[in-house]
C-alpha cells in the first residue's frame, strides 16, 4: 500500500494549508468540443425566443430588446462557459495517486490512490471522436469514488489507461 | 459425499402456509357465488372444492420441488441442483463462503425447519447466494458450523457482545412510526378487509364516522390523534418484540453472529474482515430519549429483502447511549484479522477493546459552521413566512396576518434550535485506527471508519464555504454508504486531518503558504503527464 512507506509529515501551519491545483489541463480541442455541445442547446433556445418574438408578439421595441439580450446571453454563455470550464478542469497522475479538480462555483477535488483503483475505462462519444478526444474514468471500490478525467487527446487517454492498468495490476490486495 | 434431499417435513409446512392463500380465495369465491344467488349447499361445496384444489396444488408443487432438489457438501464446494422445469446446478467454493444466514418463520419453527442462505458476500444480489429451503434445524446449524469453520480457533470463543434486555423496549416507541403508525395500520387493515370484499366506504360507516368528526372537531381531533399514537406505540412495541426478541450479538472466530426474532428467528453472520467501522445512529426522538443504536459499516452487505423488519447493517436494537458506545467499541476492537493495520500503535492488537475513538471527545468545527446553519435556518423560515404573508398583503383578509406570524413564532425558535443542535453535532477525531466523524440533528450519526478502509478523498468547497474558510472532506470507502463526510471543517484543519488519516495520499497535493515543499522524502518522484 502506498501509505505504508510514507513518513508522517511534520505538523504544518494548519491555517495556511491548501490544495494545489493539479498540473495538467484537458486538451485544447476540448474547448471547441464543449462549445459545440453548448451550442446544440443554446442555438435552438435563442432561435426559439427570436422566432416567438417575431411570430407571436406585436414586435414592440422593449420586448425586442429583452429578446435580443436573452438570445445574445445564451450564445455568450455557450461561448464563455467552456473556456471557464477549461480553466478550472485539471488533472494529474503520479506514481501513487490520481488527482483531479473541477467545478467553478463549487470546487471539487478528488484523490484516489493507485493501490485502491479497481477499473480504468476510456470512453469516446460520437461527436467527441470527431475532435479526437476521450474521457478516462477510474473507479475504486467505493460507489462514490469514481474519478473522471475529461477530454484528453485520445492517444494520451489510451496510454494513460494502459499505464494505470499496469500499475494497479501490480498492486496486491483486493483494493477495498 | 452423496446428494442429499431437503427436509420432507417441508410438505407439511407448505400445506399450512397454503392456508394463507386458501382463506382469501375461498372468501372471495363464496361472496361472488352468494352474489350470483347460488344455493347455500352448492356454494359451500364450491368453497370446499376450491380449498382442496389449492392445497393439493401447493402440495403437488412442493412435492415436485422437493423431489427435484438435491444438495451436497464436498470437501471443496457446496452444490445445489434444483428446478422442476428448468434444471439448475449451482455451486459455491467452500473457501468463498462468507455468510450463512438462517431464517425460520413461525410455521417452519413449529415443524423444526430452517431456511439456509449461503452467500459469498462479494457481489450481493442474484446468483451469488444459494438457498436451501428448508433443512431440519439441527442439520442447518451443523452446516453453518461446518461451512464457517476457520480451523485454528476453537468454537465458542469470544462470547456475547450484547444480549437483549427487555428494558430496552422503552426506546421502541421513540420513532416517527409511533406517530405515523396508527394511520399505517388502518391502511393495512383497510386493504386486508378489501381483499375479503368488505368495503368500509360503501357500507356507510365511513360517512357516518366523518359526520361525527366534523360535528365536534374539538373533541374528535385530539381523540383521533391520541388513538393514532396509541396504535402507533403498540405497533412499535410489537415490532420491537418480533424483531429483537431473543436478540444476541456474539463473537465467533473471525466473524460476528447476530441472532434475533421472537416469532421468525434469524441468524446473520458478518465476517470481521468485511467490517470497515461502526456507526452510532441517533434519530432525534431516540436521542432526546437518551438512546442510540449501533450499525455495522461493512462491505458487500446485501440489500434488505422486502419482508425484513430491520436494516441488514443493524447490530443492535435501540438501547441506552452509553451501552451503544461500549458495544461499538468492542466491535471496533475486532478489526480485520490478517491485515493488521499499519496505523495501529504497538500493543493495540486486533483484539484489544481499549480503543475508544470518541472517548477523548471530538474536535468541534469552526464558528463559521454555526453561522452557516443559522443563516440556513433563517432563510428557510423566511421562505415559508413570505408565501404565508402574500394572501393577507394582496387581499384584505381579516386576520390573515396570523399565518406568517405563526410561521415566525413557531418556525424561528425551532429552526434556530435545530441549527444550534446541528452545529453541536458536528465533530471529528482521529483515533489510532479510525477516522471518526459526527453530523446531523434530525438523524445524528457518529461513524468510526477504519483508516485502512479509506479508498480515496473527495474535497468539496462551495462558493459560500470558500468565503467562510470551510470545506467538506469526504472519505470514500467500499463499505456502507460509499462515503463518510466531515462536514464544514476549517480548510487547513480538514486537509491536515485527511493527510494524517491516510499518510502519503494527500500530502503531495498540498501547498502550504509557507512555500515549503510538502512532498515527503520517502516518496518516489511523481510521474507527471503532460499533454
Amino acid at each position: 500500500m502506498s501509505h505504508d512507506s510514507a513518513a508522517r509529515a511534520a505538523k504544518p501551519d494548519v491555517s495556511a494549508t491548501t490544495l494545489r491545483p493539479p498540473r495538467n489541463q484537458a486538451d485544447r480541442r476540448a474547448i471547441s468540443w464543449w462549445t459545440v455541445q453548448a451550442m446544440i442547446l443554446a442555438v435552438p433556445v435563442a432561435g426559439a425566443a427570436v422566432a416567438a418574438y417575431w411570430l407571436f408578439t406585436d414586435r414592440s421595441t422593449w420586448l425586442g430588446i429583452v429578446t435580443a439580450v436573452f438570445a445574445a446571453g445564451c450564445l455568450l454563455l455557450a461561448v464563455a462557459a467552456p473556456r471557464a470550464y477549461y480553466r478550472v478542469e485539471r488533472w494529474e497522475v503520479t506514481g501513487e495517486a490520481v488527482y483531479t479538480r473541477k467545478g467553478w462555483l463549487t470546487h471539487t477535488w478528488r484523490v484516489a490512490p493507485m493501490s485502491r483503483i479497481q477499473t480504468v475505462d476510456t470512453a469516446r462519444g460520437p461527436v467527441q471522436r470527431l475532435f479526437g478526444l476521450a474521457d478516462v474514468t477510474v473507479t475504486t471500490g467505493s460507489a462514490a469514488g469514481a474519478i473522471k478525467i475529461e477530454a484528453l487527446d485520445h492517444e494520451l487517454a489510451a496510454e494513460l489507461a494502459r499505464r494505470l492498468t499496469t500499475i494497479t495490476q501490480a498492486t496486491p490486495g483486493d483494493a477495498t | 459425499m452423496s446428494w442429499r434431499k431437503l427436509s420432507s417435513r417441508s410438505l407439511a409446512a407448505s400445506s399450512v402456509l397454503s392456508l394463507a392463500i386458501v382463506a382469501p380465495a375461498v372468501t372471495v369465491l363464496v361472496r361472488t357465488l352468494i352474489g350470483l344467488d347460488w344455493p347455500l349447499g352448492a356454494t359451500a361445496a364450491a368453497g370446499a372444492g376450491a380449498a382442496v384444489l389449492i392445497v393439493a396444488g401447493v402440495l403437488a408443487y412442493a412435492w415436485a420441488r422437493l423431489r427435484s432438489t438435491r444438495w451436497r457438501l464436498t470437501t471443496e464446494r457446496l452444490e445445489l441442483r434444483s428446478g422442476i422445469a428448468v434444471r439448475q446446478h449451482r455451486s459455491i467454493p467452500r473457501d468463498r463462503v462468507r455468510s450463512v444466514d438462517l431464517t425460520a418463520d413461525p410455521v417452519r419453527r413449529v415443524f423444526g425447519l430452517t431456511v439456509v442462505k449461503v452467500g459469498t458476500g462479494e457481489h450481493p444480489g442474484e446468483g451469488t447466494e444459494l438457498t436451501l429451503d428448508p433443512l431440519p434445524r439441527r442439520e442447518a446449524e451443523a452446516l453453518r458450523r461446518t461451512l464457517l469453520r476457520t480451523g485454528e480457533v476453537p468454537l465458542g470463543d469470544g462470547g456475547a457482545l450484547a444480549e437483549l434486555r427487555w428494558a430496552w423496549i422503552r426506546y421502541a416507541p421513540l420513532s416517527v412510526w409511533s406517530f405515523a403508525g396508527g394511520a399505517l395500520v388502518l391502511g393495512a387493515l383497510y386493504k386486508l378487509l378489501d381483499a375479503f370484499g368488505v368495503n368500509l366506504f360503501t357500507t356507510g360507516t365511513a360517512a357516518g364516522a366523518w359526520g361525527w368528526v366534523t360535528a365536534r372537531p374539538w373533541l374528535a381531533v385530539p381523540l383521533l390523534v391520541a388513538a393514532n399514537v396509541v396504535v402507533g406505540v403498540a405497533g412499535a412495541l410489537l415490532l420491537f418484540a418480533e424483531s429483537w426478541g431473543r436478540y444476541r450479538l456474539e463473537r465467533e472466530p473471525g466473524r460476528l453472529r447476530l441472532r434475533r426474532g421472537l416469532l421468525t428467528s434469524r441468524s446473520l453472520t458478518l465476517e470481521e474482515r468485511r467490517l470497515r467501522g461502526v456507526e452510532i445512529s441517533e434519530p432525534l426522538l431516540l436521542r432526546l430519549g437518551g438512546g442510540a443504536r449501533v450499525k455495522a459499516v461493512a462491505t458487500g452487505l446485501r440489500k434488505a429483502a422486502e419482508n425484513e423488519t430491520e436494516d441488514v447493517a443493524a447490530l443492535t436494537p435501540p438501547l441506552p447511549r452509553a451501552l451503544a458506545e461500549q458495544i461499538a467499541e468492542r466491535v471496533l476492537g475486532l478489526g480485520r484479522p490478517g491485515t493488521e493495520s499499519p496505523l495501529a500503535e504497538p500493543g493495540q492488537g486486533a483484539t484489544s477493546p481499549a480503543m475508544s475513538p470518541w472517548r477523548a471527545g471530538l474536535v468541534a468545527h469552526p464558528a463559521a459552521a454555526r453561522r452557516r446553519r443559522v443563516v440556513r435556518a433563517v432563510v428557510a423560515v423566511a421562505a415559508l413566512a413570505v408565501p404565508a404573508a402574500v394572501p393577507s398583503l394582496l387581499w384584505t383578509w381579516q386576520g390573515g396576518w396570523i399565518w406568517p406570524a405563526a410561521v415566525l413564532v413557531i418556525g424561528l425558535p425551532a429552526g434556530l434550535w435545530l441549527a444550534a443542535d446541528a452545529y453541536r453535532g458536528l465533530g471529528h477525531a482521529l483515533g489510532p485506527r479510525h477516522l471518526v466523524t459526527r453530523r446531523g440533528s434530525a438523524a445524528r450519526r457518529t461513524v468510526a471508519l477504519d483508516r485502512s478502509g479509506i479508498v480515496g478523498w473527495t474535497v468539496e468547497q462551495s462558493f459560500f464555504q470558500r468565503r467562510a474558510g470551510l470545506l467538506t472532506l469526504s472519505a470514500t470507502t467500499a463499505a456502507g454508504d460509499g462515503h463518510y463526510d466531515v462536514v464544514d471543517v476549517g480548510t487547513g484543519e480538514g486537509l491536515d486531518l485527511a493527510a494524517r488519516a491516510v499518510p502519503g495520499l494527500l500530502e503531495p497535493f498540498l501547498a502550504g503558504k509557507s512555500s515549503e515543499p510538502r512532498i515527503s522524502p520517502g516518496l518516489p518522484t511523481p510521474l507527471y503527464w503532460t499533454s
